[in-house]
């Protein structure tokens, strides 16, 4: 058995340096670049940088977890359900962020003066209920008792969840109105939406997060791994 | 053939059990009329829009379902008669008679229901086949959910409330779908307005019925 | 329109309409355009919508280093446990 989980610590490591070039200069330009001035944004529009990655690192972290619960039905390696598992959970934690930041921003823009926390948009009622999903998949983890048991069955509500999240985050956010972009058939930003000096900013922003989330994933996925074998379970 | 056949067997013998006792049945029935009746006093004696009288409507279906449902592979784990059935059937026989035992549950149920709003509430639906086709798709979803899920549940230690913080956040695409048609339908637009609905009503259905068809297996083999 | 505050006479609880949510994008239309709120806004208020709300961003990004750094802390206390157990485990272990 390999000793670690990592299999090119050489790439690790660069990736662990871009991201934290990609972030500080996410942060400095997202805070000083130019942006187009909006009514009701006004300078929040910064927020654009900060709170969308957010969704960018959810929907890996779903796409991820789906992949390994996939190979884990296939294989049967603990160390697919391991990875699934962290990945669901750093969707959550990214999920949850993305939840409370879209509050933030929609309370003092939108929703000024009504002082209104939850609006019942659409995006954000799905996410919370995805986060109920990724929530479901932990509690019925922490229900079974047999690690082989555990890991099918949690592959299997995982799989069965991501069938049905194209209808949670795509189809039903379309038919109802809502306060985020992609309401008129296009799944995220046409070409109007987003200022071309802002993109200069956001495509890299996003690919720092992507890339932090990666990161903590690994991280987590290494420690699991070695808590697992430290309880000396016998091999399978 | 052969397949049907076996599929048509493990419908039968839960039926067969159903029959005897009528448990299961009973208390779906009798969950979803009280949770009804005490819905409708609490709202108490004034005019309810039409959103909301099919939000009920849905709200009582999901919550029946999710309480009385998914007993049967439980059964069959308690009594030790799951490795008789995993011997001598396939997993894809046992699911679709599965299906098919809780799909005459979940009708049922959400027929009474129906009935018992409409009725207590004195509406006129003025256009029944949309209604009927929302509620028939409703509930499809509703069995495929509820037995795949079932069964994963029927796997775990510890039960308790697990179903249903499995099966209503899943179910959420289900749901507001259902409430938005038989809105419709109880207000009498014509079904081009509510083709939306339809139509993730029959892509949603699709997706988990292949989903679970094919994730099962999974969950059936040991 | 929907989501201002209505004056106390108007909030009768029992049965407003805009519970039963439209369907159709134009009925949220109003809400999207902000309107200046009747009296000067009050504490958070005040300081979120001051400089262009530039402090929003600022609490976003602090919710996400927040965030991260809760990530960070529950990390370490899994790298704690572990050397713990390893504590546990060297002196059973002859090698």
């Amino acid at each position: 058995m390999a000793s670690s989980v990592l299999s090119s610590p050489t790439v690790y490591r660069s990736v662990r340096a871009l991201v934290v070039a990609l972030l500080s200069g996410a942060l400095v330009a997202g805070f000083l670049g130019q942006i187009p001035q909006l009514d009701i944004l006004e300078q929040s529009a910064r927020n654009l940088y900060f709170h969308v990655p957010m969704w960018f690192a959810l929907m890996m972290g779903t796409v991820i977890s789906a992949y390994h619960s996939f190979r884990y039905l296939q294989s049967g390696d603990r160390l697919r359900d391991i990875r699934a598992r962290e990945a669901a959970w750093l969707a959550l934690l990214f999920g949850l962020l993305g939840i409370v930041t879209g509050m933030v921003w929609a309370r003092f823009t939108w929703y000024v003066g009504s002082g209104k926390w939850w609006n019942f948009d659409p995006k954000q009622s799905m996410a919370a209920v995805l986060l109920l999903i990724y929530g479901g998949y932990f509690v019925l983890r922490d229900s079974v008792e047999d690690p082989d048991t555990r890991g099918r069955v949690a592959a299997v509500y995982n799989l069965f969840a991501v069938v049905t999240m194209p209808f949670l985050l795509y189809i039903l956010p379309r038919q109802l109105p809502s306060l985020h972009p992609g309401g008129e058939g296009s799944p995220a930003f046409t070409q109007t939406d987003l200022a071309p000096a802002m993109r200069w900013v956001f495509y890299p922003s996003v690919l720092g997060f992507l890339g932090l989330f990666w990161v903590l994933y690994t991280q987590r996925v290494r420690l699991s791994w070695i808590r697992k074998r430290l309880r000396r379970e016998p091999e399978l | 053939m052969d397949w049907l056949a076996g599929a048509w067997a493990v419908f039968r013998n839960d039926l067969r059990i159903e029959l005897r006792t009528r448990y299961a049945l009973n208390a779906l029935l009798l969950f979803a009329l009280g949770a009804l009746l005490l819905i409708l006093f609490a709202v108490g004696p004034q005019p309810i829009p039409t959103r909301v009288q099919s939000a009920f409507l849905w709200m009582v279906i999901l919550f029946a379902a999710a309480v009385g449902l998914g007993r049967s592979f439980v059964a069959e784990e308690r009594q030790g008669t799951a490795l008789l059935l995993r011997l001598n059937t396939r997993p894809s026989m046992v699911f679709a008679g599965k299906l098919l035992f809780n799909l005459v549950l979940v009708g049922s149920l959400g027929g009474v229901s129906t009935g018992a709003l409409l009725l207590l509430l004195d509406v006129s639906v003025a256009r029944p086949g949309l209604l009927a086709t929302a509620l028939g798709m409703g509930v499809l979803g509703l069995a495929v959910a509820t037995t795949l899920l079932g069964a994963l549940v029927a796997r775990a230690a510890r039960r308790g409330a697990l179903l249903p913080v499995l099966l209503l956040p899943l179910l959420t695409p289900l749901l507001v779908s259902s409430v938005s048609a038989t809105q419709k339908a109880i207000q009498g637009l014509p079904w081009t307005e509510a083709q939306d609905e339809l139509l993730t009503l029959v892509g949603f259905v699709g997706a988990t019925l292949s989903a679970a068809t094919l994730l099962f297996d999974y969950v059936w083999a040991d | 329109m929907t989501l201002h505050p209505l004056p106390a006479s108007a909030a009768a609880p029992s049965l407003r309409p805009q519970q039963a949510r439209p369907d159709t994008a134009a009925a949220y239309d109003s809400t999207w355009t902000e309107e200046s709120p009747a009296q000067s806004p009050q504490g958070l208020e005040r300081v979120m919508l001051d400089d262009g709300k530039i402090y929003v961003v600022l609490a976003v990004v602090l919710i996400i280093w927040i965030g991260v750094v809760t990530m960070l802390f529950r990390t370490d206390r899994r790298i704690d446990a572990l050397e713990r157990r390893l504590d546990q485990d060297i002196p059973e272990d002859p090698a």
